[in-house]
């Protein structure tokens, strides 16, 4: 009787996370296998399966929506970006990681600041420097403010790893005459390869998502990025459901690729990199 | 012979350090700086006139409005992924579960979308006609509902996204710190003849205490800066029905180009998100562990 009992909680226990994981995935799913439909199947039926599978949704969106300004400046911010995070951050984490130095409490605590502020209070004023300096509506406009607002969570990543290396390895570099960049860069970085990785990951993650800077900072149609591009494309098209959907498939399916393949990077440093905040 | 070796000199400050932190100034520091500047100024950012935007900021009904719509959404997201998260990680730490790999997997999936995406994906779920949720209770006889133009429910209604899309974070969070806790406590807890729901009460919540309180911080912080969702799926309506204050100040400084007052409601924002963490920080215990 007590077996049985605790056989029925077990296959319940089942069911429930399952549904929970379905309802977790279905809307993905959903608006992958929607995209596929026409707009006439949509509406005659929510939630079929496509009868006969079709991409005119993609090719739509590619002739109406200044979708190729947008999938190129995406990737373009993108590309140019994410290696520069990579690149400064490690610098500046080996420094915090490595040396003692003067006001490096207080520096330490200006990264810190940029993990805690709301980003969207620098919406104004990053806004107004940029006016007045003539920075706003450029295909590098979006470039500074996606370096540095992703600087701070990439440093403590790199520094909680750089913290476990031992010293004894550069220790043994210089006494062997290895300057201070050879270190840096031949020793030191190679060792952080998985570190680099992950962030590099992340980045990508971030700075292809990103909305709010670029729908301020940008207003021509030639460098919205694809989330922008989206919220215009959305307003325009009201009516055409299935063309919306794969806008939204083309914008997730980079991430969607993205985290297929890196699942593990993704959640590793998403979750010590959460600890750490 | 360490302190020869690791001495940072001046060259390399120069050539590394100093850029780094030029552009993290430009574009972090300087603008959290003219933040507090601009909001002393007035709307065409003249005339300095002290604390009057603060004065006004005070007495702006909207923004309190805001401000009790982002609790609704701190409270509710706090229960939605913090508190689900953390049952369903404890469901998962069961040996009877089957596909472990594959739930946390799935659950996870949508924390890589773009806010902006999940908030669009929902304006379609949500959709009178033809949308996924009125179909789907309707198998239960049930009346399609307006879900995101009533202006009494659309604050309940632009959670669920947000609770659907970081879920999967809190739960791996949890993942990984049950995972910390050693086996040999687990096992001596079933050995006693624990249960479950006991060896979640007096094992996992109490050894999970630290990871609860950073998932708790970001969840808060987190919710209190809501925008992209907010911004795709209403804007802020009807009304001031699902308005948040990043919303708000948005609102003010680009679409009405109040710069001094968009200003002083981002500060005021900053302000009481900060105060909230502390208080709970407070609550929780964090304070005296000097985290």
């Amino acid at each position: 009787m007590y077996k049985t009992g605790a056989k029925i909680v077990k296959v319940l226990t089942n069911i429930f996370v399952l549904l929970f994981t379905l309802s977790a995935i279905f809307p993905v799913v959903w608006m992958l296998y929607t995209s596929l439909k026409t707009n006439k199947e949509f509406l005659a039926n929510t939630l079929s399966f496509p009868i006969a599978p079709t991409l005119i949704n993609y090719l739509n969106t590619f002739e109406v929506g200044e979708l190729r300004h947008a999938l190129f400046s995406s990737v373009f911010n993108t590309i140019i970006t994410v290696p520069l995070i990579v690149f400064f951050s490690f610098i500046l984490a080996y420094f915090f990681a490595r040396f003692k130095f003067r006001g490096k409490g207080i520096l330490f605590g200006l990264i810190l600041i940029g993990m805690l502020v709301p980003l969207h209070s620098l919406l104004v004023p990053l806004f107004v420097q940029f006016k007045t300096t003539g920075m706003l509506d450029n295909r590098f406009t979006l470039i500074l403010p996606y370096i540095a607002f992703n600087l701070p969570l990439s440093v403590f990543l790199f520094q909680s790893f750089i913290k476990e290396i031992p010293s004894e390895i550069e220790e043994a570099a210089y006494i062997d005459g290895s300057s201070f960049d050879r270190t840096l860069f031949r020793i030191i970085l190679p060792i952080c390869m998985p570190m680099v990785a992950t962030v590099a990951i992340l980045n990508v993650l971030h700075v292809w998502n990103e909305f709010p800077f670029a729908l301020v900072l940008n207003k021509s149609p030639e460098f919205y990025t694809l989330p922008v591009w989206l919220t215009f494309f959305n307003g325009a098209y009201t009516t055409d459901y299935t063309g919306k959907i794969a806008g939204l498939m083309i914008t997730s399916l980079p991430t969607i690729i993205l985290y297929m393949f890196f699942s593990k990077r993704i959640i590793q440093g998403m979750t010590s990199g959460s600890v750490k905040g | 012979m360490n302190g020869t070796l690791f001495k940072l000199k001046a060259n390399h400050i120069l050539k590394y350090l100093f850029p780094v932190l030029l552009i993290y100034s430009v574009a972090v520091l300087i603008p959290l700086v003219m933040s507090f500047v601009y909001s002393l100024f007035d709307d065409t950012g003249t005339a300095f006139i002290g604390l009057q935007n603060y004065a006004a900021l005070l007495k702006d009904s909207v923004f309190w409005i805001s401000f009790k719509n982002n609790i609704i959404l701190v409270v509710f997201c706090v229960v939605g992924q913090v508190g689900i998260a953390f049952i369903v990680a404890a469901l998962l730490n069961t040996k009877f579960l089957k596909m472990r790999s594959l739930h946390r997997l799935a659950i996870f999936l949508p924390v890589v979308l773009a806010p902006v995406v999940t908030g669009y994906l929902w304006t379609i779920i949500y959709n009178y006609r033809f949308g996924l949720l009125n179909w789907f209770i309707g198998l239960f006889g049930m009346e399609p509902g307006l879900w995101l133009d009533d202006p009494e429910k659309v604050i309940y209604m632009v959670s669920i996204p947000l609770i659907w899309q970081y879920i999967g974070l809190y739960l791996i969070i949890f993942l990984a710190g049950m995972q910390n806790i050693p086996k040999e406590i687990s096992d001596a807890a079933e050995i006693d003849g624990a249960n479950w729901f006991q060896k979640n009460l007096y094992v996992n919540i109490p050894m999970l205490k630290g990871v609860t309180q950073v998932a708790l911080m970001l969840c808060i912080s987190g919710t209190m800066k809501t925008f992209d969702h907010i911004f795709v799926m209403t804007g802020g309506g009807p009304g001031t029905g699902s308005l948040v204050m990043a919303q708000h100040a948005y609102n003010n400084a680009f679409l009405m180009s109040k710069t001094g007052y968009g200003s002083a409601v981002s500060i005021g924002m900053m302000i009481l998100s900060a105060t909230i963490i502390l208080v709970t920080m407070k609550l929780i215990g964090m304070s005296d562990k000097n985290v």
